[in-house]
């Protein structure tokens, strides 16, 4: 059914999709936590300035990414001389999928963050946990859901990048080519029946996907059941 | 002993407290919003912007000028808000043993001292107000605390006997011995439980000491016109099936015939209540009379509350005083004065079991 160059890019895709989730995971539940606690100056802009990912043409986030990462941008300089190359490779791939991924699991994250009592974290410490394991024990449980909800919407979006990939990464077979610039590849070409098989599997792996986090999720909220 | 002598910047004035409070049960009382749980939360360590000092039995929790702030892990300080702040995620039990850190024996002393064992495998969702704060105070009790603070909002409520928490109180300041700070809103507990009474308003202190001494004070005698009951400790003796009562005796030896009390077997500690005025005065020895306690007692001071007359009485014996609470028109028609031998006729039923 699938071609094996077809399979590698379905391949591919996940392995990107999922490493991409992973680096980002960690910054953004940080920077979700920020926010939520975060009550000075600066916060609506800092909130805009993250959320402008979301509605910006990908085509033009990565068209951003792309004046940077050159090799005369501000970054590209730098990178160049530590001999790193990143545009069009899969970096490039892996960067564009971050990009576009991070305000949409910071936006999710932060909704969970802001919904735990603060007050519940101060009693943790009274009770003898520092900051961090209030965190992991009192703060992560309880807004478990909307991290997990951020996390599986990070991975969905970063399964479907387009424009900003096509930018920064071009759409090079066995190189850069992820599942949606297969199936723009090849309804170009005219192979209208391979982008429909393609189309389908990227149905498929997202409806998987958010179906699996629905299941879980109600497994829990059944287990703590209020 | 705690020493406290902090400064808070609050939304309308600043808390400014300085006292020194025993080892006992020390009442915080007065209005809303006079800045209560504040100090509770101050002491606690959870109001950074808290200056001054705390010291408690000879550690600094807090001490602005020297730079000594103690994070609140390393305070030690147990804290029970209102809302008894339970982790939702976590059981009853998960919740004693939150900051337990292994200590199983502590645990399972805090769970006995709080008769927590029929709610251990349930979620704070499904508990009831009162008890959700026995297992908060257990929580608290299982992480080893040197001062307990215990925000209690129940006592103001007209809830039922079996969700307040006094009981449970008397049985932590009796075996675990630890000082409690104790908001509360119920005059007869401030009476009975506390050492001492913190009178707050608008942020300072209004008045600090004995709770008897403080009754005048306007904002108590307002708390006091909802209702004054006096609490008490006593021991079951023995049971009297056909009667329908059961015989307690207390502290002080007075022994008392209250409702059968089932479930409970001689040599168990009980605690009541009788509202002060439930309770009937005599100024002769009474006879012929169906209620079954008749108690010898000599008037030590009389008081205004409200528009009732409080007289304060003590058994020969010594012992915690008697409220009793009847009209000025009683007062003035038996001829009460302070001094005076009366007998106080009390009814099995107005006696309440917590």
């Amino acid at each position: 059914m699938l071609t094996g160059a077809e399979l590698a890019v379905v391949g591919f895709t996940l392995r990107i999709a999922a490493l991409g989730t992973a680096l980002i995971l960690v910054p953004g539940i940080l920077v979700a936590l920020a926010l939520a606690r975060y009550r000075g100056p600066g916060k609506s802009i800092l909130e805009t300035i993250l959320a402008l990912p979301l509605v910006l043409p990908p085509t033009a986030v990565g068209m951003v990414l792309l004046s940077l990462l050159a090799r005369r941008g501000p970054v590209g300089r730098w990178l160049e001389s530590a001999g790193i190359e990143i545009v069009f490779t899969w970096k490039a791939v892996l960067l564009a999928t971050m990009v576009m991924a991070f305000p949409l699991l910071v936006r999710s994250a932060r909704t969970g963050f802001e919904e735990v009592d603060p007050r519940l974290i101060g009693l943790a410490r009274t009770l003898g946990c520092g900051p961090l394991a209030a965190f992991f024990r009192v703060t992560l449980p309880l807004a478990w859901r909307g991290v997990l909800a951020g996390t599986v919407l990070a991975f969905a979006r970063a399964l479907g990048e387009f424009g900003a990939t096509i930018m920064i990464a071009g759409n090079i077979p066995g190189r850069t080519q992820t599942l949606a610039l297969a199936i723009f590849q090849a309804s170009q070409v005219g192979r209208d029946d391979r982008a429909q098989v393609l189309a389908g599997v990227t149905v498929l792996l997202a409806f998987v996907t958010l179906w699996t986090a629905e299941l879980f999720t109600r497994r829990r909220a059944r287990r703590t059941a209020t | 002993m705690i020493e406290i002598g902090l400064e808070l910047p609050l939304a309308r004035f600043s808390l400014r407290v300085d006292a020194r409070l025993g080892d006992g049960i020390t009442a915080i009382m007065g209005p809303s919003g006079s800045g209560k749980t504040s100090l509770l939360e101050a002491v606690a360590g959870l109001r950074p912007r808290t200056r001054g000092r705390i010291v408690l039995n000879g550690t600094t929790l807090l001490d602005a000028t020297a730079g000594v702030r103690l994070r609140p892990e390393h305070r030690r300080v147990g804290y029970v808000p209102q809302d008894a702040g339970l982790f939702p995620h976590l059981t009853a039990l998960d919740n004693v043993r939150f900051g337990a850190r292994g200590a199983t024996d502590r645990v399972r002393a805090a769970v006995e001292t709080l008769e927590l064992t029929p709610l251990l495998a349930r979620h704070p969702a499904t508990l009831s107000g009162g008890e959700k704060q026995r297992v908060a105070l257990a929580r608290s009790l299982a992480s080893d605390p040197r001062l307990l603070l215990l925000d209690e909002p129940l006592a103001a409520l007209d809830v039922g006997l079996r969700e307040r928490i006094v009981p449970y109180l008397l049985r932590i300041h009796d075996e675990w011995r630890v000082p409690v700070l104790y908001v509360t809103h119920g005059v007869g507990e401030a009476l009975t439980l506390a050492e001492s009474v913190l009178l707050l308003r608008e942020g300072a202190v209004e008045a600090h000491g004995p709770a008897l001494d403080l009754l005048s004070r306007p904002a108590l005698s307002r708390a006091a016109e909802a209702g004054i009951e006096n609490l008490l400790t006593a021991q079951v003796v023995a049971h009297d099936e056909e009667g329908g009562t059961s015989r307690v005796v207390l502290d002080d030896g007075t022994s008392l015939s209250v409702p059968r009390l089932s479930g409970r077997q001689a040599g168990d500690a009980v605690s009541l209540a009788i509202r002060a005025e439930d309770i009937v005065v005599a100024t002769e020895p009474v006879h012929g009379l169906s209620a079954r306690n008749v108690i010898e007692v000599r008037i030590s001071a009389i008081d205004r509350v409200g528009h009732d007359a409080l007289l304060y009485c003590v058994r020969t014996a010594g012992g915690r005083p008697w409220l009793v609470r009847i009209t000025p028109s009683a007062v003035a028609s038996l001829g009460l004065v302070s001094g005076q031998a009366v007998w106080l006729a009390i009814k099995s039923h107005s006696f309440r079991v917590l």
